[in-house]
């Protein structure tokens, strides 16, 4: 098991993405979970979307690479008493100069602020803060100052904090100079998990900057204030950080479709592909989170960090909704050094639909502006615009359509092509409060899958109140969630239900054969 | 979106959260959105016909972001522009020094592109004389100085608004038979090949 692990991950690390020919040639009608990565339902037929479709590895590699190469410090004990004495202390301090200018924000010295369950600061590596999820940097200051401390004591002594263990309570840290994050968690997420969420807030700030301009910045001014370049984009990273509790796209690294008929799904995608124009590298549509369908050049490859940012960016603003955006925008998966320019607009003010138009060129506006106008053209002529306007009437479906009595909800990831599904949440599931509640459990699955030294292929976990069943496999991860009433021996003969169901919904769940200009 | 004509370029400039965008918003929908500050995301354009005597002008309105962040791309926006309504908050002493700082760079970088100087939320200024902190007369002066218009408006209530823009498009339309330099006529949407007589300076 070990060794078939290692192997699956090996096999990605060259970076290509396009599995193999020789695994497309069968796909079975009753897959079976022996399915090697590229006949798994939902697999492209032709070629993948996405760079390292599978990339959860990818996203933690370079860390992990760290890791090895420095000891690992694990601060528990005397570490743990410190930084509890130093954090009190610092935070004493600050009380003073905060109780009274501010009033609308939240008081940091607070039980309520201290309480929240999961906490991210982002400082530079002159330990000047930047972006704290709760109540100001101002007041924070020192406090950062203390994590800045904590990161520059272990680093004198040629050596990198990675967490601090204390209780009840998780520090992790994120080096990537010049920037130092920081996440505080009272949830039971693995380091790992923790250090995922950082990485995307720290390609959040890359993609509003670029590496390029970040690492002049501090160059030429060591105790530069980023907050002034990133004015007005702390929404942005709030809503990141929602998205990371609630969208299970971020959890698995891949991208949710709208469910659509096949042949209306080809059409759209090919009145996209005839909207091509020089310096446009993706054409992109969505329909809320969910993607319609995606364009790109012939070998380039959008990562799917890079997809969820452009997602977050567009889903976190209402002001595309009116005229045609235009804005520069790194996708720091792609490349760090440099801006694309994205034409974003809505095909009508009140409707779901949004299209991206990732160009080369900053001068590309009215070109951007044109490849809109054809597109709608065409989509208008092949009455493919109201089959879909249709289909947004019905963006997700129910689990009682796999007609599995006690499943109440599913993701399934297929590795290949880096798409999952899910049907909506039940009834069960509905309030916010009790979806994030699954959510986090998926999440420990998650981290059971995927741990670092002890990966697992299955896990069953009875509760009070439903029974889980994770399963990874080369082809495909799957995450199953009954009422509490099942028995394993019901949820192992549903996941090959399901998988035949899935298979036989492929063409309308899943983008089969995405096209290239 | 059909093929349209863009007759003028007109640029927004200013500081962040001076109200560019809601000045936008009230004079192509005639709304104010009531909710938290959004900035903008880079620019974002909105074609915007209006009539002129017996002539329907197109504008071509650029909404840029104020953030800093921007600063950089912002030649892209005003460049060749006609117009730019250079905005600062009435109640925003800082505003101020930068709507200096965006007449400058226009003088400039864009000696042909006309200024209209805009202090905006006037409403505010109306319920509480003491929120103001740019007097008129000195906003005027600055005005007359580098010769332009002077306006001070309220996307809440609509004061203005509607002729700062008409002022815009009747300054266009007087100045349209004026020998101009032909990189810096209009953008033409449907008619994109035809320029490929100076196409050699532009990278499109």
């Amino acid at each position: 098991m070990e060794g078939d692990s290692q192997r699956a991950s090996a096999s990605w690390e060259n970076g290509t993405l396009a599995p193999g020919e020789h695994l497309r040639s069968d796909r079975a009608d009753s897959p079976l979970p022996g399915l090697v990565e590229g006949t798994e339902p939902g697999a492209g037929q032709k070629s993948a979307m996405f760079v390292h479709a599978q990339s959860f590895e990818d996203l933690t590699a370079e860390a992990e690479e760290e890791v090895r190469r420095e000891a690992e410090i694990n601060k528990s004990g005397d570490g743990e008493e410190e930084l509890k004495v130093l954090v009190g202390e610092k935070e004493q301090h600050s009380s003073d100069m905060t109780s009274e200018s501010r009033t609308k924000e939240e008081d940091v010295t607070s039980e309520a602020w201290r309480s929240h369950r999961k906490h991210v600061f982002v400082l530079s590596d002159a330990g000047k803060p930047i972006y704290t999820r709760y109540g100001t940097e101002e007041a924070l200051s020192s406090t950062m100052g203390v994590m800045m401390a904590l990161v520059s004591v272990v680093e004198a002594e040629k050596n990198i904090i990675r967490s601090i263990q204390a209780d009840g309570c998780k520090v992790v840290f994120l080096t990537k100079s010049p920037l130092v994050l920081v996440g505080v968690s009272r949830t039971c997420q693995s380091d790992k998990e923790l250090l995922r969420e950082l990485h995307y807030i720290y390609y959040q700030i890359v993609s509003l900057l670029t590496l390029t301009q970040l690492n002049n910045i501090f160059k030429n001014k060591q105790n530069y204030d980023l907050r002034r370049l990133l004015a007005g984009s702390e929404y942005l990273t709030d809503n990141l950080l929602t998205r990371l509790e609630r969208d299970p796209g971020l959890l698995l690294s891949a991208v949710t479709c709208l469910p659509l008929a096949s042949s209306t799904r080809d059409t759209v995608s090919s009145s996209l592909q005839a909207a091509k124009s020089k310096n446009l590298v993706f054409s992109i549509l969505l329909a809320g989170d969910r993607l319609v369908t995606l364009l790109r050049k012939k070998d380039q490859f959008l990562h799917h960090i890079d997809l969820h940012l452009v997602f977050n960016l567009v889903g976190s603003s209402s002001s595309f909704r009116e005229g045609e955006g235009w804005t520069p925008i790194c996708l720091p998966k792609f490349n760090t050094a440099g801006f694309f320019h994205a034409h974003i607009s809505y095909l009508e003010p009140a409707s779901e639909l949004c299209l991206i138009l990732v160009s080369t060129d900053r001068e590309d506006f009215f070109n951007m502006s044109d490849c809109k106008k054809r597109f709608m053209e065409r989509l208008s002529k092949r009455s493919a615009y109201p089959a879909l306007k249709e289909a947004l009437k019905s963006p997700t479906y129910s689990v009682e359509q796999v007609g599995i009595p006690e499943l109440r909800h599913f993701l399934y990831k297929s590795k290949s092509s880096g798409l999952y599904t899910s049907p909506e949440f039940p009834d069960v599931y509905k309030s916010d409060c009790e979806q994030e509640r699954l959510m986090g459990l998926y999440q420990d699955l998650h981290s059971s899958l995927h741990h670092p030294t002890r990966p697992l292929r299955y896990v069953y976990r009875c509760g009070d109140t439903e029974n889980l069943l994770a399963w990874v496999t080369s082809g495909f991860e799957l995450y199953l969630c009954f009422s509490p009433l099942g028995t394993k021996a019901l949820a192992v003969a549903a996941v090959t239900k399901l998988l035949k169901w899935i298979r036989k919904e492929e063409d309308r769940l899943f983008i089969l054969s995405p096209l290239t200009y | 979106m059909s093929a349209m004509r863009v007759d003028a370029k007109v640029v927004m400039l200013g500081k962040e959260s001076v109200g560019k965008t809601s000045l936008v918003e009230r004079y192509v929908h005639h709304r104010f959105l009531v909710g938290p500050y959004q900035n903008t995301i880079g620019a974002a354009f909105v074609a915007k016909p209006i009539q002129v005597g017996e002539k329907v002008i197109t504008l071509g309105i650029w909404d840029t972001a104020g953030s800093e962040r921007y600063e950089a791309m912002s030649r892209i926006y005003y460049r060749g522009a006609r117009a730019a309504i250079v905005c600062y908050d009435l109640t925003d002493g800082s505003s101020f020094q930068r709507a200096r700082f965006w007449v400058k760079e226009l003088q400039n970088c864009e000696e042909h592109c006309k200024i209209y100087l805009c202090g905006s939320k006037s409403d505010l200024i109306s319920q509480d004389r003491s929120l103001r902190q740019i007097d008129y007369h000195d906003a005027q002066d600055f005005a007359d100085e580098i010769g332009a218009q002077h306006f001070e408006t309220s996307s809440k209530t609509g004061t203005n608004v509607d002729e700062l823009f008409q002022k815009v498009a009747e300054d266009y339309n007087s100045n349209a038979f004026q020998e101009m330099k032909p990189e810096e006529t209009s953008v033409d949407l449907s008619q994109k090949k035809d320029s490929y007589f100076y196409s050699c300076c532009h990278n499109n």
